[in-house]
Protein backbone atom coordinates (compact mmCIF):
# COMPACT_ATOMS: atom_id res chain seq x y z
CA UNK A 1 0.00 0.00 0.00
CA UNK A 2 1.52 3.41 -0.84
CA UNK A 3 -0.03 6.68 -2.19
CA UNK A 4 0.27 6.85 -5.96
CA UNK A 5 0.57 10.79 -7.45
CA UNK A 6 0.62 9.12 -10.79
CA UNK A 7 -3.37 9.01 -10.30
CA UNK A 8 -3.63 12.63 -9.85
CA UNK A 9 -1.11 12.93 -12.87
CA UNK A 10 -3.21 11.74 -15.23
CA UNK A 11 -6.60 12.80 -14.26
CA UNK A 12 -5.81 16.82 -12.79
CA UNK A 13 -7.74 18.31 -15.75
CA UNK A 14 -10.75 16.73 -14.87
CA UNK A 15 -10.35 18.04 -10.97
CA UNK A 16 -9.63 21.40 -12.33
CA UNK A 17 -12.72 21.24 -14.12
CA UNK A 18 -14.65 20.44 -11.46
CA UNK A 19 -12.94 22.97 -9.56
CA UNK A 20 -13.66 25.53 -11.94
CA UNK A 21 -17.18 24.53 -11.93
CA UNK A 22 -17.59 24.57 -8.30
CA UNK A 23 -16.36 27.95 -7.82
CA UNK A 24 -18.75 29.43 -10.73
CA UNK A 25 -21.49 27.82 -9.10
CA UNK A 26 -20.08 29.31 -5.64
CA UNK A 27 -20.13 32.65 -6.88
CA UNK A 28 -23.58 32.48 -8.52
CA UNK A 29 -25.15 31.29 -5.45
CA UNK A 30 -23.53 34.39 -3.11
CA UNK A 31 -24.59 37.13 -5.86
CA UNK A 32 -28.17 35.52 -6.34
CA UNK A 33 -28.25 34.52 -2.77
CA UNK A 34 -27.36 37.63 -1.60
CA UNK A 35 -29.82 39.56 -3.78
CA UNK A 36 -32.43 37.70 -2.28
CA UNK A 37 -31.50 38.00 1.20
CA UNK A 38 -31.31 41.75 1.27
CA UNK A 39 -35.16 41.54 -0.47
CA UNK A 40 -36.43 39.26 2.33
CA UNK A 41 -34.95 41.38 5.01
CA UNK A 42 -36.09 44.02 3.57
CA UNK A 43 -39.35 42.82 3.37
CA UNK A 44 -39.54 41.47 6.97
CA UNK A 45 -38.49 45.01 8.52
CA UNK A 46 -41.74 46.68 7.09
CA UNK A 47 -44.22 47.60 9.33
CA UNK A 48 -47.26 45.30 9.54
CA UNK A 49 -47.60 41.67 10.47
CA UNK A 50 -48.30 40.38 6.88
CA UNK A 51 -44.69 40.79 5.21
CA UNK A 52 -43.22 39.99 8.66
CA UNK A 53 -44.97 36.78 8.66
CA UNK A 54 -44.13 36.14 4.66
CA UNK A 55 -40.42 36.83 5.49
CA UNK A 56 -40.46 34.92 8.52
CA UNK A 57 -41.55 31.61 7.18
CA UNK A 58 -39.31 31.93 4.40
CA UNK A 59 -36.08 31.93 6.25
CA UNK A 60 -37.93 28.82 9.17
CA UNK A 61 -38.58 27.08 6.25
CA UNK A 62 -35.17 27.29 4.32
CA UNK A 63 -33.39 27.36 7.51
CA UNK A 64 -35.49 23.86 9.02
CA UNK A 65 -34.82 21.61 5.76
CA UNK A 66 -31.36 19.98 5.51
CA UNK A 67 -29.84 21.54 2.20
CA UNK A 68 -29.25 17.79 0.09
CA UNK A 69 -33.74 18.04 0.79
CA UNK A 70 -34.16 21.26 -0.45
CA UNK A 71 -31.87 20.49 -3.48
CA UNK A 72 -34.58 17.02 -4.45
CA UNK A 73 -37.05 19.08 -3.69
CA UNK A 74 -36.34 22.11 -6.72
CA UNK A 75 -34.62 19.33 -8.96
CA UNK A 76 -37.46 16.81 -8.73
CA UNK A 77 -40.32 19.31 -8.29
CA UNK A 78 -40.08 21.53 -11.15
CA UNK A 79 -40.03 18.59 -14.07
CA UNK A 80 -43.60 17.87 -11.43
CA UNK A 81 -44.38 21.21 -12.70
CA UNK A 82 -43.49 21.13 -16.49
CA UNK A 83 -40.27 22.96 -16.10
CA UNK A 84 -37.09 20.99 -17.43
CA UNK A 85 -34.09 23.14 -16.27
CA UNK A 86 -29.90 21.44 -16.57
CA UNK A 87 -29.00 20.33 -13.59
CA UNK A 88 -26.44 23.12 -13.21
CA UNK A 89 -28.73 25.63 -13.03
CA UNK A 90 -31.08 24.22 -11.11
CA UNK A 91 -27.95 23.47 -8.47
CA UNK A 92 -27.04 26.50 -8.00
CA UNK A 93 -30.84 27.84 -7.49
CA UNK A 94 -30.72 25.86 -5.04
CA UNK A 95 -27.98 26.59 -3.70
CA UNK A 96 -28.80 30.23 -3.29
CA UNK A 97 -31.92 29.52 -2.31
CA UNK A 98 -30.39 27.86 1.37
CA UNK A 99 -28.06 30.61 1.41
CA UNK A 100 -30.48 33.70 1.01
CA UNK A 101 -32.28 32.70 4.11
CA UNK A 102 -29.07 32.81 6.05
CA UNK A 103 -28.11 36.06 4.72
CA UNK A 104 -31.47 37.57 5.10
CA UNK A 105 -30.79 37.39 8.42
CA UNK A 106 -27.48 38.20 8.67
CA UNK A 107 -28.91 41.35 7.07
CA UNK A 108 -31.90 41.98 9.08
CA UNK A 109 -29.50 41.31 12.04
CA UNK A 110 -27.16 44.70 10.98
CA UNK A 111 -30.32 46.88 10.02
CA UNK A 112 -31.50 46.25 14.17
CA UNK A 113 -28.34 46.51 15.98
CA UNK A 114 -28.35 50.37 14.17
CA UNK A 115 -29.63 52.46 16.54
CA UNK A 116 -33.13 53.42 14.96
CA UNK A 117 -32.68 57.04 15.28
CA UNK A 118 -30.72 56.65 12.49
CA UNK A 119 -33.16 55.46 9.81
CA UNK A 120 -35.62 57.97 12.21
CA UNK A 121 -33.62 61.26 11.39
CA UNK A 122 -33.72 60.07 7.83
CA UNK A 123 -37.07 59.85 7.65
CA UNK A 124 -38.21 62.85 9.96
CA UNK A 125 -36.36 64.96 7.36
CA UNK A 126 -38.05 63.70 4.61
CA UNK A 127 -36.23 60.72 2.72
CA UNK A 128 -38.41 58.21 1.34
CA UNK A 129 -37.13 54.66 3.26
CA UNK A 130 -35.35 53.78 0.25
CA UNK A 131 -33.21 56.77 0.82
CA UNK A 132 -32.91 56.12 4.10
CA UNK A 133 -31.91 53.19 3.84
CA UNK A 134 -29.53 53.39 1.14
CA UNK A 135 -27.90 57.36 2.26
CA UNK A 136 -28.01 56.46 5.77
CA UNK A 137 -28.27 52.78 6.59
CA UNK A 138 -26.45 50.82 4.16
CA UNK A 139 -22.84 52.66 4.55
CA UNK A 140 -23.20 52.21 8.47
CA UNK A 141 -23.69 48.28 8.23
CA UNK A 142 -21.40 47.10 5.36
CA UNK A 143 -18.81 46.41 7.34
CA UNK A 144 -20.37 44.47 10.01
CA UNK A 145 -22.20 42.64 7.13
CA UNK A 146 -18.98 41.40 6.07
CA UNK A 147 -17.20 38.08 8.82
CA UNK A 148 -20.85 36.71 8.89
CA UNK A 149 -21.41 36.83 5.37
CA UNK A 150 -17.76 35.23 5.04
CA UNK A 151 -18.78 32.24 7.01
CA UNK A 152 -21.89 31.46 5.35
CA UNK A 153 -20.70 31.34 2.01
CA UNK A 154 -17.47 29.16 3.12
CA UNK A 155 -20.74 26.66 4.36
CA UNK A 156 -22.92 27.65 1.15
CA UNK A 157 -19.80 26.73 -0.88
CA UNK A 158 -18.98 23.34 0.92
CA UNK A 159 -22.61 22.79 0.67
CA UNK A 160 -22.01 22.60 -3.09
CA UNK A 161 -20.40 19.34 -2.96
CA UNK A 162 -23.70 17.90 -2.04
CA UNK A 163 -24.80 18.85 -5.77
CA UNK A 164 -22.79 16.30 -6.92
CA UNK A 165 -25.87 13.94 -5.93
CA UNK A 166 -28.10 15.43 -8.81
CA UNK A 167 -25.34 15.15 -11.41
CA UNK A 168 -24.04 18.90 -11.07
CA UNK A 169 -19.93 17.85 -13.04
CA UNK A 170 -18.42 19.86 -10.06
CA UNK A 171 -15.33 18.65 -7.87
CA UNK A 172 -17.06 15.95 -6.02
CA UNK A 173 -19.00 15.05 -8.87
CA UNK A 174 -15.45 14.87 -10.66
CA UNK A 175 -13.93 13.21 -7.86
CA UNK A 176 -16.36 10.20 -7.58
CA UNK A 177 -16.07 9.60 -11.66
CA UNK A 178 -11.97 9.91 -11.35
CA UNK A 179 -12.25 7.56 -8.30
CA UNK A 180 -14.97 5.41 -9.70
CA UNK A 181 -11.70 5.24 -12.86
CA UNK A 182 -8.64 4.81 -10.53
CA UNK A 183 -9.95 2.77 -7.85
CA UNK A 184 -7.69 5.07 -5.79
CA UNK A 185 -9.86 6.81 -3.16
CA UNK A 186 -7.29 7.90 -0.48
CA UNK A 187 -4.93 9.60 -3.30
CA UNK A 188 -8.47 11.32 -4.74
CA UNK A 189 -9.92 12.54 -1.92
CA UNK A 190 -6.67 14.42 -0.16
CA UNK A 191 -6.21 15.82 -3.76
CA UNK A 192 -10.06 17.00 -3.15
CA UNK A 193 -9.49 17.78 0.06
CA UNK A 194 -6.79 20.38 -0.75
CA UNK A 195 -8.30 21.81 -3.33
CA UNK A 196 -11.85 22.74 -1.60
CA UNK A 197 -9.00 24.02 1.04
CA UNK A 198 -7.77 26.03 -1.49
CA UNK A 199 -11.03 28.08 -2.69
CA UNK A 200 -12.11 28.29 1.12
CA UNK A 201 -8.62 30.03 1.25
CA UNK A 202 -9.31 32.56 -1.25
CA UNK A 203 -12.86 32.92 -0.36
CA UNK A 204 -11.30 34.38 2.94
CA UNK A 205 -8.40 36.11 1.10
CA UNK A 206 -11.34 38.61 -0.72
CA UNK A 207 -13.17 38.38 2.42
CA UNK A 208 -9.95 39.83 4.09
CA UNK A 209 -9.54 42.83 1.44
CA UNK A 210 -13.31 43.39 1.26
CA UNK A 211 -13.23 44.17 4.89
CA UNK A 212 -10.32 46.18 4.97
CA UNK A 213 -11.45 48.55 2.28
CA UNK A 214 -15.26 48.99 3.25
CA UNK A 215 -13.38 49.23 6.99
CA UNK A 216 -11.15 51.76 5.73
CA UNK A 217 -14.21 54.13 4.35
CA UNK A 218 -15.38 54.32 8.03
CA UNK A 219 -11.31 54.49 9.37
CA UNK A 220 -11.08 57.30 7.33
CA UNK A 221 -13.80 59.17 9.74
CA UNK A 222 -11.73 58.01 13.16
CA UNK A 223 -8.12 59.33 11.67
CA UNK A 224 -10.02 62.31 10.92
CA UNK A 225 -10.05 62.57 14.73
CA UNK A 226 -6.47 64.02 15.96
CA UNK A 227 -7.06 62.07 19.78
CA UNK A 228 -7.56 58.45 17.78
CA UNK A 229 -4.84 59.38 15.29
CA UNK A 230 -1.96 59.46 18.25
CA UNK A 231 -4.10 56.64 19.91
CA UNK A 232 -4.11 54.56 16.50
CA UNK A 233 -0.71 55.70 15.81
CA UNK A 234 1.01 54.26 19.15
CA UNK A 235 -0.64 50.72 18.61
CA UNK A 236 0.67 50.50 15.31
CA UNK A 237 3.88 51.50 16.51
CA UNK A 238 3.39 48.65 19.09
CA UNK A 239 2.80 46.28 17.15
CA UNK B 1 -50.52 87.89 15.20
CA UNK B 2 -51.37 86.38 11.56
CA UNK B 3 -54.67 84.74 10.96
CA UNK B 4 -52.93 80.88 10.13
CA UNK B 5 -50.63 79.88 13.48
CA UNK B 6 -47.57 77.34 12.19
CA UNK B 7 -48.47 74.62 13.57
CA UNK B 8 -52.07 73.55 14.58
CA UNK B 9 -52.89 70.59 16.73
CA UNK B 10 -56.21 69.56 17.66
CA UNK B 11 -57.75 67.04 19.20
CA UNK B 12 -54.66 64.74 18.90
CA UNK B 13 -54.54 61.17 20.68
CA UNK B 14 -52.26 58.75 20.99
CA UNK B 15 -52.55 54.93 22.43
CA UNK B 16 -49.81 52.49 23.00
CA UNK B 17 -51.26 49.13 24.02
CA UNK B 18 -54.00 50.58 25.84
CA UNK B 19 -52.44 53.53 27.22
CA UNK B 20 -53.29 56.88 26.39
CA UNK B 21 -50.21 58.44 26.18
CA UNK B 22 -51.45 61.47 24.81
CA UNK B 23 -55.32 62.58 25.32
CA UNK B 24 -56.95 65.38 23.03
CA UNK B 25 -54.06 67.76 22.63
CA UNK B 26 -54.80 71.16 21.23
CA UNK B 27 -52.36 73.32 20.86
CA UNK B 28 -51.65 76.19 18.81
CA UNK B 29 -48.13 78.03 17.59
CA UNK B 30 -48.00 81.29 15.83
CA UNK B 31 -45.19 82.23 13.45
CA UNK B 32 -42.12 83.64 15.53
CA UNK B 33 -43.30 82.63 19.20
CA UNK B 34 -41.25 80.18 21.55
CA UNK B 35 -43.22 77.74 23.19
CA UNK B 36 -41.99 75.71 25.55
CA UNK B 37 -43.33 72.41 26.27
CA UNK B 38 -43.15 71.56 30.11
CA UNK B 39 -44.20 68.87 32.25
CA UNK B 40 -42.68 65.78 34.33
CA UNK B 41 -40.82 63.02 32.69
CA UNK B 42 -43.82 60.73 30.64
CA UNK B 43 -46.46 62.93 30.40
CA UNK B 44 -46.36 62.69 26.85
CA UNK B 45 -44.03 65.62 25.83
CA UNK B 46 -41.49 63.08 23.30
CA UNK B 47 -44.91 61.34 22.27
CA UNK B 48 -46.08 64.61 21.11
CA UNK B 49 -43.09 65.69 19.44
CA UNK B 50 -42.91 62.34 17.56
CA UNK B 51 -46.42 62.88 16.40
CA UNK B 52 -45.64 65.99 14.92
CA UNK B 53 -42.84 64.63 12.93
CA UNK B 54 -45.22 61.46 11.77
CA UNK B 55 -42.49 58.81 13.46
CA UNK B 56 -45.34 58.03 15.74
CA UNK B 57 -49.05 58.18 14.08
CA UNK B 58 -51.35 59.19 16.53
CA UNK B 59 -54.89 57.69 16.89
CA UNK B 60 -56.62 60.83 16.67
CA UNK B 61 -56.40 64.30 15.89
CA UNK B 62 -55.12 66.79 13.45
CA UNK B 63 -51.90 68.34 12.78
CA UNK B 64 -51.45 71.28 10.63
CA UNK B 65 -48.07 72.99 9.25
CA UNK B 66 -48.82 76.28 8.16
CA UNK B 67 -52.20 75.85 6.89
CA UNK B 68 -51.51 72.34 5.66
CA UNK B 69 -52.89 69.11 7.11
CA UNK B 70 -50.30 66.47 8.06
CA UNK B 71 -50.84 63.14 8.11
CA UNK B 72 -54.51 63.19 7.88
CA UNK B 73 -57.05 65.49 6.79
CA UNK B 74 -61.32 66.07 7.62
CA UNK B 75 -62.85 66.16 3.77
CA UNK B 76 -65.99 68.11 3.51
CA UNK B 77 -69.12 66.29 4.88
CA UNK B 78 -66.55 64.91 7.81
CA UNK B 79 -64.84 62.24 6.36
CA UNK B 80 -61.52 61.78 7.32
CA UNK B 81 -58.58 61.19 4.10
CA UNK B 82 -55.56 59.48 5.19
CA UNK B 83 -52.65 61.17 3.67
CA UNK B 84 -50.36 58.33 1.73
CA UNK B 85 -46.37 57.59 2.62
CA UNK B 86 -45.40 60.26 -0.28
CA UNK B 87 -47.84 63.20 1.04
CA UNK B 88 -46.47 63.09 4.47
CA UNK B 89 -42.53 62.57 3.31
CA UNK B 90 -43.34 65.64 1.07
CA UNK B 91 -44.41 68.12 4.18
CA UNK B 92 -41.50 66.76 6.89
CA UNK B 93 -39.31 69.15 5.77
CA UNK B 94 -41.68 72.06 6.97
CA UNK B 95 -41.14 70.68 10.18
CA UNK B 96 -37.02 70.48 11.46
CA UNK B 97 -36.54 68.11 14.70
CA UNK B 98 -33.80 68.31 16.68
CA UNK B 99 -33.71 65.18 18.91
CA UNK B 100 -32.40 64.83 22.04
CA UNK B 101 -29.38 62.85 21.19
CA UNK B 102 -28.97 64.65 18.04
CA UNK B 103 -29.09 61.32 15.59
CA UNK B 104 -26.62 62.80 13.25
CA UNK B 105 -24.84 60.30 10.60
CA UNK B 106 -22.13 59.37 11.83
CA UNK B 107 -20.27 58.27 8.24
CA UNK B 108 -20.71 61.55 7.02
CA UNK B 109 -19.13 64.96 7.86
CA UNK B 110 -20.65 67.94 9.69
CA UNK B 111 -21.19 69.65 6.12
CA UNK B 112 -22.46 66.11 4.57
CA UNK B 113 -25.07 65.94 7.23
CA UNK B 114 -26.56 69.46 6.11
CA UNK B 115 -26.22 68.74 2.80
CA UNK B 116 -26.91 65.50 1.65
CA UNK B 117 -30.79 66.03 2.84
CA UNK B 118 -30.97 69.04 0.54
CA UNK B 119 -29.54 66.96 -2.41
CA UNK B 120 -31.88 64.02 -1.72
CA UNK B 121 -35.02 65.78 -0.24
CA UNK B 122 -35.34 68.58 -2.15
CA UNK B 123 -33.39 67.64 -5.03
CA UNK B 124 -30.95 71.02 -4.60
CA UNK B 125 -27.74 71.04 -6.76
CA UNK B 126 -24.22 69.98 -5.06
CA UNK B 127 -23.38 73.51 -5.35
CA UNK B 128 -26.27 74.91 -4.19
CA UNK B 129 -26.62 72.31 -1.11
CA UNK B 130 -23.11 72.96 -0.18
CA UNK B 131 -23.38 76.61 -0.34
CA UNK B 132 -26.28 76.96 2.07
CA UNK B 133 -25.15 73.80 4.14
CA UNK B 134 -21.37 75.83 4.92
CA UNK B 135 -23.46 79.33 5.47
CA UNK B 136 -25.84 77.69 8.28
CA UNK B 137 -22.66 76.02 9.58
CA UNK B 138 -20.56 79.33 9.54
CA UNK B 139 -23.58 81.14 11.18
CA UNK B 140 -23.47 78.51 14.15
CA UNK B 141 -20.14 79.08 14.60
CA UNK B 142 -18.76 75.54 12.95
CA UNK B 143 -16.95 77.24 10.00
CA UNK B 144 -13.70 75.16 11.39
CA UNK B 145 -15.51 72.29 11.71
CA UNK B 146 -17.20 71.36 8.81
CA UNK B 147 -15.02 68.79 7.62
CA UNK B 148 -14.95 66.80 11.06
CA UNK B 149 -16.84 63.37 11.49
CA UNK B 150 -19.60 63.43 14.09
CA UNK B 151 -17.37 61.69 16.84
CA UNK B 152 -14.70 64.09 16.35
CA UNK B 153 -16.99 66.90 17.63
CA UNK B 154 -18.29 68.31 21.29
CA UNK B 155 -21.67 67.80 22.52
CA UNK B 156 -22.75 71.31 21.90
CA UNK B 157 -21.04 71.35 17.98
CA UNK B 158 -22.90 68.20 17.18
CA UNK B 159 -26.40 69.72 18.49
CA UNK B 160 -25.65 72.92 16.40
CA UNK B 161 -24.87 70.76 13.12
CA UNK B 162 -28.23 68.97 13.68
CA UNK B 163 -29.71 72.53 13.75
CA UNK B 164 -28.54 73.58 10.87
CA UNK B 165 -29.23 70.36 9.64
CA UNK B 166 -33.22 71.11 9.71
CA UNK B 167 -32.80 74.29 8.93
CA UNK B 168 -31.34 74.08 5.81
CA UNK B 169 -34.27 72.38 4.45
CA UNK B 170 -36.25 75.57 5.22
CA UNK B 171 -38.77 74.35 7.86
CA UNK B 172 -41.72 76.94 8.68
CA UNK B 173 -41.35 75.04 12.07
CA UNK B 174 -38.60 73.76 14.65
CA UNK B 175 -38.88 71.34 17.40
CA UNK B 176 -36.41 71.02 19.76
CA UNK B 177 -36.74 67.59 22.30
CA UNK B 178 -35.02 68.14 25.40
CA UNK B 179 -31.85 70.41 24.28
CA UNK B 180 -30.25 70.84 27.43
CA UNK B 181 -30.43 67.00 28.66
CA UNK B 182 -27.32 65.25 26.67
CA UNK B 183 -25.21 68.12 27.44
CA UNK B 184 -23.41 68.94 30.20
CA UNK B 185 -24.69 72.04 32.58
CA UNK B 186 -22.49 74.87 31.61
CA UNK B 187 -23.59 74.71 28.30
CA UNK B 188 -27.25 75.38 28.76
CA UNK B 189 -26.38 79.24 28.29
CA UNK B 190 -25.08 77.99 25.09
CA UNK B 191 -27.90 76.45 23.92
CA UNK B 192 -30.00 78.95 24.71
CA UNK B 193 -27.94 81.80 22.80
CA UNK B 194 -27.86 79.60 20.23
CA UNK B 195 -31.86 79.26 20.37
CA UNK B 196 -32.22 83.15 20.78
CA UNK B 197 -29.92 83.47 17.71
CA UNK B 198 -33.28 81.52 15.38
CA UNK B 199 -35.88 83.18 17.36
CA UNK B 200 -33.86 86.15 15.72
CA UNK B 201 -33.87 85.00 12.41
CA UNK B 202 -38.18 85.27 13.53
CA UNK B 203 -38.10 81.04 13.65
CA UNK B 204 -40.94 79.62 15.11
CA UNK B 205 -39.96 77.21 17.74
CA UNK B 206 -41.72 74.37 19.82
CA UNK B 207 -38.89 73.36 23.01
CA UNK B 208 -39.84 70.37 25.01
CA UNK B 209 -37.76 70.99 28.13
CA UNK B 210 -37.87 69.92 31.86
CA UNK B 211 -35.51 73.05 33.10
CA UNK B 212 -38.38 75.46 34.40
CA UNK B 213 -35.27 78.22 34.22
CA UNK B 214 -34.28 77.70 30.55
CA UNK B 215 -38.13 77.69 29.88
CA UNK B 216 -38.52 80.63 31.74
CA UNK B 217 -35.61 82.79 29.61
CA UNK B 218 -36.63 81.36 26.44
CA UNK B 219 -40.22 80.83 25.85
CA UNK B 220 -42.74 83.29 25.24
CA UNK B 221 -45.51 80.85 25.92
CA UNK B 222 -45.58 77.97 28.01
CA UNK B 223 -47.33 74.87 27.91
CA UNK B 224 -48.00 72.55 31.01
CA UNK B 225 -48.36 68.56 29.71
CA UNK B 226 -49.36 66.09 32.58
CA UNK B 227 -50.84 62.88 31.71
CA UNK B 228 -50.97 63.02 28.01
CA UNK B 229 -53.07 66.76 28.19
CA UNK B 230 -52.41 70.21 27.95
CA UNK B 231 -53.84 71.87 31.04
CA UNK B 232 -52.36 74.61 30.99
CA UNK B 233 -51.11 77.41 28.18
CA UNK B 234 -49.88 80.71 28.40
CA UNK B 235 -47.59 83.56 28.73
CA UNK B 236 -44.42 82.27 30.34
CA UNK B 237 -44.22 85.10 32.91
CA UNK B 238 -47.92 84.53 33.86
CA UNK B 239 -47.50 80.39 33.94
CA UNK B 240 -44.48 80.97 36.01
CA UNK B 241 -45.59 83.44 38.24
CA UNK B 242 -49.53 82.35 39.23
CA UNK B 243 -49.96 78.99 38.35
CA UNK B 244 -53.64 78.00 38.00
CA UNK B 245 -53.88 74.18 37.44
CA UNK B 246 -52.70 72.82 41.29
CA UNK B 247 -50.83 70.58 38.65
CA UNK B 248 -48.80 72.83 37.56
CA UNK B 249 -48.38 74.20 41.21
CA UNK B 250 -47.13 71.39 42.45
CA UNK B 251 -44.85 70.66 39.90
CA UNK B 252 -43.39 74.03 39.75
CA UNK B 253 -43.10 73.41 43.68
CA UNK B 254 -41.21 69.80 43.21
CA UNK B 255 -38.83 71.82 40.50
CA UNK B 256 -37.98 75.05 42.26
CA UNK B 257 -37.34 72.97 45.43
CA UNK B 258 -34.87 70.71 43.99
CA UNK B 259 -33.06 73.18 42.40
CA UNK B 260 -32.53 74.48 45.81
CA UNK B 261 -31.46 70.83 47.14
CA UNK B 262 -28.89 70.53 44.55
CA UNK B 263 -27.32 74.26 44.61
CA UNK B 264 -27.14 73.96 48.62
CA UNK B 265 -25.27 70.91 48.13
CA UNK B 266 -23.13 71.86 45.21
CA UNK B 267 -21.83 74.78 47.52
CA UNK B 268 -21.94 74.24 51.36
CA UNK B 269 -20.41 77.36 51.63
CA UNK B 270 -23.72 79.42 50.15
Amino acid sequence: MHFDPAILVDYWPLLLQGAWLTLQVSVAALLLGYAAGIAVALIALTPGWLPRLVAGFYVEILRNIPFIIILFVVYYGLPFWGIRLPATLVGTVALALFASAYYAEIVRAAILALPRGQFESARAIGMSPANAMWHVVAPQILRALVPPSTNMTLTMMKESAVLSSITVPELTYQSLVVQGNTFAPFEVFAAVASIYWLIAAAIAEASRRLERRVGAVQAEAVSRNRIADRYLSLVARRT
Amino acid sequence: MSAVPVLRVSNLTKRFHGVTTLDQVYLDVHAGQIVALIGPSGCGKSTLLRCLTWLEQPDDGFIEVAGKPLGRELMPGGVVRRHSRRQIDALRPQVGIVFQQFHLWPHMTALENVVRPQTVVLGRSRDEATRRGAELLMRLGLADRMDRHPHALSGGQKQRVAIARALAMDPALMLFDEPTSALDPELVGEVLAVLRTLADIGMTMLVVTHEIGFAASLADRIAFMDRGRILEEGPARDILAAPKEPRLQSFLDLVRTDHRIVRTTANPTE
